[in-house]
């Protein structure tokens, strides 16, 4: 069965690159989320089997978004989304518990690639 | 950057349509941002410069990309500090956010894409002077993050391998991050916490700082695992790790079961604790890699400076590359300075014993009491104070010290005090020698200084007290009303003067009569690195050591007063000889002499004077390189440095420049 999906992102522009990439490797995006927020309701309604996480965004950020799904799902695996130069903050994610990153802007053999890294498929 | 590997255009009216939102939403929070700045509206904009950005590169619109980079940049800067959001920067603001309209619409219209590089040269330098740093640091460059948060030392600090028979199995590890990542350093990080999670990692290679800062040669990490997982489920684990393979794994050979812990041991040893590993390398080896590191340094500063003269266009990719460089050069000479750091007790431990000796030779009864001894200098520093020191001790007990007789008839209990206090001082270390006995007899210094034609009796008037108890470091100088065995041959505290000198140091001595006196040195930490004040004289530039600078002033030189003769300089309470440095060099001084002539204070053998220069070039932080044979013979030279434009510049001794 086809893997699910949550796609963060405060933009829809990207969350559509994103889920594009997403639909073509063969997985499901059963949800996507514009802020930290809505990101930690949407993965208790939806429990996907992935996140894919933007650092910067409105209401909570990223990291934030993940330590609070963590807290309530300790196996949820959150890949974090950054850009170049935002390394501290990625490192940060990862010490709240993001299991990986992508860089942006995302390229779907990469992106594919540590999903699937991620959720043991490689 | 590669282009993204979809068609972009199904996303263009997407593209268009969002980013224009963002740029509406920015405008909008300019206009309250003058209404009064605070650090959400700030946030809020950074948010909407970012998202811009995101899609502008992944929609490979560089340009684009790159202006909203700087925009982000100048808000991330701005967030620091709210209050410096004045309508100037509202107004580049502004103007950024237009210019960035003006690119989607283009994009929208597959037009080419607008050119602002007046406006990103703009933002570069406003960024940097809110930061308050040179411009301009590389935009969007994978910079080694200095991560400043302390890590938790739970793992690599965790107790070692106890060769406890129960203690889990260690695995010895090496992981290779593939050479393509774009973050290596982020990568590294990550493979290394997801083994934290099957255990206690030890004996990281590249230490857990420098991985992070993706200082990782040859993408190679090693490091030793201890887990009760299976070799098996770690690689598993490893496996999901992308761009980070594990090259090769193996289970370390259990040690030896300790001894059974007995009475005997050592009370120091920490049980299960690792010991601090230390190879022994040859001082000369040291100061070659300090050397090589130092030559590094200038060497980047070099292509710095040659970087400026490349057109616009290129600048930011080369500046990146020259920052990540400098930064890594820097990293290597701050490690080769740290590794040369040596405790002071290098040289007090031996004390002790010495002052044993002595007293009993004298006569004497002394208490030494050390602290700091374990504050850290530069070896070169060290090495060089051993002699000093150990001659401020001598001198401290057997003229310091009154015989167990003399104190007890001046109330004084019969066993002297000897006391060393080192400590650190912001980015010095002070060592302090203090004696409680009979003090220095200024009086008598002044008489034997007069007698011996050391200085006029004139002279000796115009001296602050500071300045006569310095006298006992004239050379030819001593007080000793007998010359004894062990000190008072007059070479004594002149020689130690001069050592401190050598390396940067500055001697101060206190005394109240009667109740002792006190030796103060102030050293820096280092002697590779030196803050020099450069000065100009006609076609020539010289560096003087700023802790030898007192102030300067800038006069006419037909305003000066004259003195016996000679010029002199009025500063603050006191008057100073005036030296003109151009004689001093024998070199020609500028034609035309500026009408204001910079007067450097500095502090000379004999109390402070003032050097007339043709010009002042500003502070440098240098890094000190020795003379070579025949310079190190010129008397008044200190050392050379070069600076970024390639320039040679010695620096003066500035002591010995006037005696020479």
């Amino acid at each position: 069965m086809a893997k699910k999906v949550l796609v963060v992102d405060d933009s829809v522009f990207m969350r559509d690159i994103i889920k594009d990439i997403f639909a073509a490797g063969g997985f499901t995006v059963v949800g996507e989320a514009g802020n930290g927020v809505e990101a930690v309701e949407k993965y208790k309604e939806l429990k996907p089997d992935l996140v894919t996480m933007d650092l910067v965004m409105p209401y909570r950020n990223g990291i934030d978004a993940t330590r609070e799904i963590l807290r309530g799902d300790n196996k949820a695996l959150v890949v974090m989304c950054s850009a170049l130069g935002q390394e501290t903050m990625v490192m940060e994610a990862i010490e709240a518990g993001a299991v990986d990153f992508i860089v942006k802007p995302p390229r779907a053999e990469d992106v594919l690639a540590v999903v699937k890294k991620v959720l043991g498929e490689a | 950057m590669a282009g993204p590997s979809w068609d972009t255009s199904r996303y263009l009216t997407l593209f268009g349509g969002e980013a224009t939102e963002h740029l509406e939403a920015l405008g909008k929070d300019v206009v309250a941002l003058e209404r009064g700045a605070t650090v959400a509206l700030v946030d809020s904009m950074f948010r909407h410069a970012h998202s811009v950005k995101g899609m502008a590169s992944s929609m490979a619109f560089e340009g684009t990309a790159k202006l909203a980079h700087l925009l982000e940049d100048l808000l991330g800067t701005l967030r620091a500090d709210v209050a410096r959001a004045d309508a100037a920067v509202a107004d580049v603001i502004l103007q950024t956010v237009d210019a960035l309209g003006l690119h989607v619409k283009a994009a929208v219209a597959s037009e080419p894409l607008p050119d602002h590089g007046a406006l990103v040269t703009k933002l570069s330098e406003l960024n940097a002077a809110l930061a308050g740093k040179p411009p301009p640091v590389a935009p969007s460059a994978p910079t080694p993050t200095p991560v400043s948060q302390p890590e938790p030392a739970r793992p690599v600090a965790a107790p070692g391998p106890s060769a406890d028979a129960s203690a889990p199995p260690r695995f010895s590890l090496k992981l290779k991050i593939n050479p393509a990542s774009n973050q290596p350093g982020v990568r590294g990080f990550l493979a290394y916490k997801r083994l934290s999670t099957l255990g206690n990692v030890f004996d990281l290679k590249p230490p857990l700082d420098d991985v992070k800062a993706g200082r990782v040669p040859q993408g190679t990490i090693t490091l030793e695992l201890e887990s009760d997982q299976t070799e098996e489920a770690i690689t598993r684990t490893m496996r999901t790790v992308a761009d980070v393979e594990l090259e090769s794994i193996s289970l370390l050979v259990k040690a030896a079961p300790p001894p059974p812990p007995s009475s005997e041991s050592d009370p120091n040893r920490v049980v299960g604790q690792e010991p601090a590993r230390t190879i022994r390398v040859r001082t000369e080896v040291m100061d070659q890699f300090l050397d090589q590191a130092g030559e590094l340094l200038l060497a980047t500063s070099r292509v710095r400076e040659l970087t400026r003269s490349v057109p616009q266009a290129q600048r930011p990719a080369l500046d990146e590359a020259v920052n990540r460089l400098h930064l890594l050069v820097k990293g290597l000479h701050d490690k080769v300075m740290e590794a040369r750091m040596t405790p002071i007790a290098v040289i007090t431990d031996r004390l002790p014993r010495a002052a044993r000796d002595i007293a009993r030779r004298r006569n004497r009864e002394v208490e030494l009491i050390i602290t700091g001894e374990d504050i850290e200098l530069d070896r070169a520093i060290v090495d060089e104070l051993a002699d000093p020191v150990l001659h401020l001790l001598r001198n401290a007990i057997d003229h310091g010290l009154e015989t167990p007789e003399e104190r007890k008839a001046g109330n004084k209990p019969p066993r002297g005090k000897v006391t060393i206090a080192v400590r650190r001082q912001r980015d010095r270390v002070v060592f302090e020698l203090s004696d409680d006995g009979r003090g220095v007899d200024v009086e008598r210094v002044k008489a034997l200084v007069v007698e011996r034609g050391l200085l006029t009796a004139d002279h000796l008037q115009t001296l602050t007290e500071r300045e006569t108890l310095m006298l006992l470091c004239l050379p030819g100088f001593s007080t000793a009303r007998d010359i004894t065995d062990i000190s008072g041959r007059g070479v004594g505290l002149d020689a130690v003067r001069r050592a401190v000198d050598q390396v940067g140091g500055t001697l101060e001595i206190e005394t109240t009569p009667g109740r002792g006196t006190t030796f103060r040195l102030s050293l820096p930490l280092t002697v590779a690195v030196v803050n020099l004040l450069l000065v100009g004289v006609g076609d020539e530039v010289y560096g003087l050591p700023i802790g030898k600078v007192g102030g300067v002033v800038e006069t006419a030189r037909e305003r000066l007063s004259m003195s016996q003769n000679a010029p002199v300089l009025q500063f603050g309470q006191s008057v100073l000889p005036v030296h003109e440095l151009s004689a001093l060099l024998e070199v020609p001084p500028d034609v035309q002499p500026p009408a204001l002539v910079p007067f450097v204070v500095v502090d000379g053998d004999d109390g402070r004077l003032a050097l007339a220069v043709d010009r002042l070039l500003g502070q440098r932080e240098v890094v000190l390189k020795g003379l070579s044979k025949p310079l190190d013979l010129v008397a008044g030279l200190a050392g050379v440095t070069i600076l970024g434009n390639g320039q040679p510049v010695f620096i003066l001794d500035v002591a010995r420049l006037v005696t020479a």
